[in-house]
């Protein structure tokens, strides 16, 4: 009796008021008003919060991605939002208990590269995302709940076209958290190139200070000029402005398969180009993120002088050049190094798994254990310790894609981006029992099909 | 795309570097080496935790928990790191060929990848009768490639011969060795017998199995030599004495112990063994034709019937199985070891006939790998299944050192989707070493056994875990980059 005349009330309420304002949703509608398409018109004038839909994740061992735990702690979840992380949280009434004793909860993890999963190759994203794409699932299996899709590098200008896409299973406004959050350029840049690009570069600083002295002169002058946005610099200006994150990547030579062949460099991320990322990024003065710098090993405090981040694959491997073997070639110990010496590290997988062929073609199982942490595994065996392993795959990846104030971690405010899994997150046999993105439980490992009857531990 | 063919040709100039280099074990010193606070799956019993681990002579003196390091002892402490027997591999091709690059190339595919028979698998390939032959005389000696497998710890190997029907007797290597002699353990340590679906191989075991039975109950029961009616049998006699002569005096070898039987098997000479003996088709020996001479090929799978002997069966697939029971009778036993290449889904993956393997109390070799339902991704776990029957599972190691490598990976893989770990290890070590006959001396680390270990960071599942050191029977093996 109750419910239904609740039902009605709340109904009626939603029509007689504005659809809510969702705090800091950029435009984007709520996906938990329930059916308003039935209710008549609403009307614009008054404006009142919507009732929050509670949800509450109580009593596991909560990983925060920021290095630290608690235990037995509780997280409780307002709409898509973390509302309150803690211990003993007073729970609204109606809060949906989700019980993780015994179970570790800890952020989804955050992939800085990948393929398939729902997004397309290049934007709009968030025109074209398939929300029922059945590798979702499995990348959800593999507690994955956010990557970048598209591209991230353009030959010797910035360029590129990507998204962070989230596994929101089902929600095509969920899926797309930001489009352009990152903007590529790659190396090595011929020598008219990198003029073009410290022109651009320059015209682009140029015109943010006359933007930023505008004001004042039109206050003088009321016919003064607006300065004019020099062409083709929106993405410089992204950078410059830090909304958006450059990504430094190697071997945008062009095809050239004979390059290492020919007995000329062995490797495109060899030393010689990281120092020359390192200069590209004190060009924009802004902390880049160089991608699988093989060598960075060698020069962790000249990376670390320019403030950026590194993009690393543990598992992947590189021969040192004979000519050379001390100073080149890959190193199991790259990330330790480099997060030895500040620099913020995010793991990914070998090309072709998870940035390639798209995850889960195998089965989470298959013949690569499609699982980001067994990556990280790599780079714990070089010496990373747990407490930084944990964050190369949440907190860290996730500034690495500019979307660090969105997720990455277990934190008031964050988008509600949540794992449950039955042991230690970065422990092979460890599952992932249930996902949740933006608020939403989007993946149960009881009742999937597909991951249902392997390893059931209860 | 550079970068690959760049790692190509790093490799192919890393292998011209290799090829003279070679692995040495340090000299053995007299003073027991001792490992403290170490992690130490036995795979013969419990995991000891914070254990010590005590080689003299290269044997295990000791191990345990309580263990009290001898006065002298040299220590190695292992705080944190994880010792494990060595590998043995008891399905292996390695050295068979001349050393190439390509070969060694692991194939794509689920199951497949790690794990290839190199050439003719048991489906593929000639079916040939030479039972007799030993796979030893086809090797190409002084490869890097057996040094190169110790290093990435593998202690004890098979060489396999290729091929369906009875393609010879196979090998137990030592990975050291760099002549014929010191890379053979035993010679003739199993019956390699290669089942395939078709009629002239259900034929030529049917047929086979029929003549070894008949040399069997020649054997145990003797024709008395006066009986007039068995005139053609007269001569054979002659047969059953001269058997224990013609017993093959220097070449049992030092392993040679380890087959079931208490007494030295009956070993025809096996001369005649590379000359391929067309099987009898026509009459299966209802008349023995006077002075028949002894099939040294029937001679040996009769020396199998009576469990002087062991067998590796190699199958494609369940549905193999289910044609040998229709080619060769269920009370045919004998000690054997099943070994499927890899999982075929269409055809049956093994764990599919468990109830008949369980019947044939006999362990399964397999590849480390998950299996899938046919055409859907649904995954199914043929090892678990099996182990889940009570039957012993081992585990198909690869014979080139990346496969190797992977093997570890692949173990995590299927414990992460169930297998108990110590299973898992037991299916590298033990179960192998059982079914090669070297049981008695490795697979296990327990006293009196040869030490042959592996030492690693960390869990031997996990990436986290990397091989530091590998011991052959009490010599740390170096390698020579």
């Amino acid at each position: 009796m109750r419910t239904p005349t609740l039902f009605v009330l709340s109904l009626a309420l939603l029509t007689a008021l504005d659809l809510p304002a969702q705090g800091r949703r950029r435009g984007r509608p709520s996906r938990a008003a329930p059916a308003p398409t039935a209710a008549p018109a609403p009307k614009k004038e008054e404006k009142k919060e919507e009732p929050k839909v509670y949800t509450a994740i109580v009593g596991g061992d909560v990983y925060l991605g920021t290095g630290q735990r608690l235990t037995g702690a509780t997280v409780l979840i307002a709409d898509d939002k973390i509302d309150k992380v803690g211990h003993n949280l007073e729970l609204p009434e109606g809060t949906t208990i989700i019980d993780a004793k015994g179970k570790t909860v800890s952020p989804g993890f955050v992939i800085v590269k990948g393929a398939g999963m729902g997004a397309s190759f290049s934007g709009p994203f968030k025109d074209t995302v398939n929300p029922f794409a059945a590798d979702i699932k499995q990348g959800l299996a593999a507690g994955i709940t956010s990557f970048l899709a598209g591209s991230t590098s353009s030959r010797g200008r910035v360029g590129g076209s990507n998204a962070v896409i989230k596994l929101a299973y089902g929600d095509v406004e969920g899926m797309v958290l930001v489009e352009n959050s990152v903007v590529g350029i790659s190396v090595p840049i011929d020598r008219s190139a990198r003029e073009k690009l410290e022109t651009s570069i320059k015209a682009a600083n140029d015109y943010l200070k006359a933007i930023a002295a505008y004001p004042a002169a039109k206050a003088k002058d009321p016919k003064a000029k607006a300065p004019k946005k020099p062409s083709g610099s929106d993405q410089i200006i992204n950078v410059l402005q830090d909304k958006a994150r450059l990504w430094i990547s190697f071997g945008g030579g062009g095809f050239n398969p004979f390059r290492g062949m020919m007995g000329g460099s062995a490797s495109t991320s060899d030393l010689a180009s990281v120092r020359e990322a390192c200069e590209v990024a004190k060009l924009f003065g802004k902390s880049a993120v160089i991608l699988k710098p093989m060598s960075a090993w060698l020069i962790p405090d000249e990376i670390a002088a320019t403030g950026s981040s590194v993009i690393i694959s543990p598992r992947t491997r590189q021969a040192p050049d004979p000519r050379d073997p001390q100073r080149s070639g890959s190193n199991i110990a790259t990330a330790a190094i480099l997060a030895k010496a500040g620099v913020p590290v995010a793991v990914t997988c070998p090309d072709g798994r998870f940035g390639g062929g798209g995850v889960g073609t195998n089965g989470i199982l298959g013949q690569d254990l499609n699982t980001p942490n067994v990556d990280v595994a790599y780079a714990i065996r070089g010496g990373l310790s747990n407490r930084k392993a944990l964050r190369t795959i949440t907190l860290d990846a996730a500034n690495i894609m500019g979307v660090g104030d969105r997720i990455g971690s277990i934190e008031a405010g964050k988008d509600a981006d949540i794992l449950i899994l039955d042991g230690d997150p970065l422990h092979y046999s460890s599952f992932v029992i249930t996902a949740v993105v933006n608020g939403k439980v989007v993946y149960e490992k009881g009742k999937e099909a597909l991951y249902r009857h392997i390893a059931p531990k209860h | 795309m550079s970068m690959r063919n760049t790692n190509r040709l790093l490799v192919l100039s890393a292998l011209v570097a290799l090829t003279c280099a070679t692995t040495t074990a340090t000299a053995q010193s007299a003073r027991p080496i001792a490992f403290t606070n170490a992690r130490i799956h036995t795979a013969s019993g419990k995991t000891i935790e914070n254990g010590t681990l005590v080689i003299k002579n290269g044997k295990i003196e000791a191990v345990g928990k309580d263990v009290v390091v001898p006065a002298g002892a040299n220590v190695v402490d292992a705080t944190g790191k994880t010792i494990m027997p060595g590998l043995v591999s008891a399905w292996s091709s390695a050295g068979l060929r001349p050393p190439t690059t390509r070969s060694n190339t692991p194939q794509r595919g689920r199951g497949g990848r790690r794990f290839r028979p190199s050439r003719g698998g048991s489906s593929g390939g000639a079916t040939s009768n030479k039972a007799a032959t030993k796979v030893l005389d086809g090797i190409y000696t002084r490869q890097p490639i057996f040094g190169k497998l110790l290093e990435v710890g593998i202690t004890s190997l098979a060489l396999t011969p290729q091929g369906g029907g009875f393609p010879g007797l196979g090998a137990v290597l030592n990975p050291a060795g760099k002549t014929r002699d010191d890379l053979a353990l035993n010679d003739e340590a199993f019956v390699q017998i290669g089942m395939q679906r078709n009629a002239g191989a259900k034929k030529l075991l049917k047929d086979m199995f029929a003549k070894a039975k008949k040399v069997v109950e020649e054997r145990e029961n003797p024709p008395a030599p006066k009986k007039p009616e068995k005139k053609p049998e007269a001569a054979k006699p002659t047969g059953k004495p001269a058997a224990k002569p013609t017993e093959k005096p220097a070449a049992k070898p030092k392993e040679g112990k380890e087959p079931p039987t208490p007494k030295p098997a009956p070993k025809p000479a096996p001369k005649g063994g590379e000359t391929k003996q067309e099987p009898k088709a026509a009459a299966p020996a209802k008349k023995a034709p006077p002075k028949k001479p002894k099939d040294p090929n029937v001679e040996i799978i009769a020396d199998l019937l009576q469990g002087k002997r062991r067998a590796m069966v190699q199958i494609s697939s369940a549905a193999d199985l289910l044609h040998w029971r229709t080619a060769v009778d269920d009370d045919v036993k004998f000690p054997r070891m099943v070994v499927v290449t890899r999982h075929d889904s269409n055809s049956g993956t093994i764990d599919m006939v468990a109830d008949h393997l369980k019947n044939w109390d006999c362990s399964v070799l397999l590849p480390a790998a998950l299996s899938s339902l046919p055409r859907t991704q649904h995954l199914t776990h043929p090892a678990k299944k099996l182990h889940d029957a009570g039957i012993e599972i081992g585990f198909a190691i690869g014979e080139s050192p990346p496969a190797v490598r992977n093997i570890f990976f692949s173990l995590m893989e299927l414990v992460r989707a169930g297998l108990p770990a110590d299973i898992a290890i037991k299916a590298v070590t033990h179960v192998p070493a059982k079914a090669l006959g070297i049981d008695k001396r490795t697979g296990t680390i327990e006293v009196g056994k040869d030490a042959d270990l592996l030492l690693f960071s960390g869990d031997p599942l996990s990436p986290i875990g990397k091989l530091e050191q590998v011991w052959l029977r009490g010599s740390r093996v170096e390698s020579k980059k």
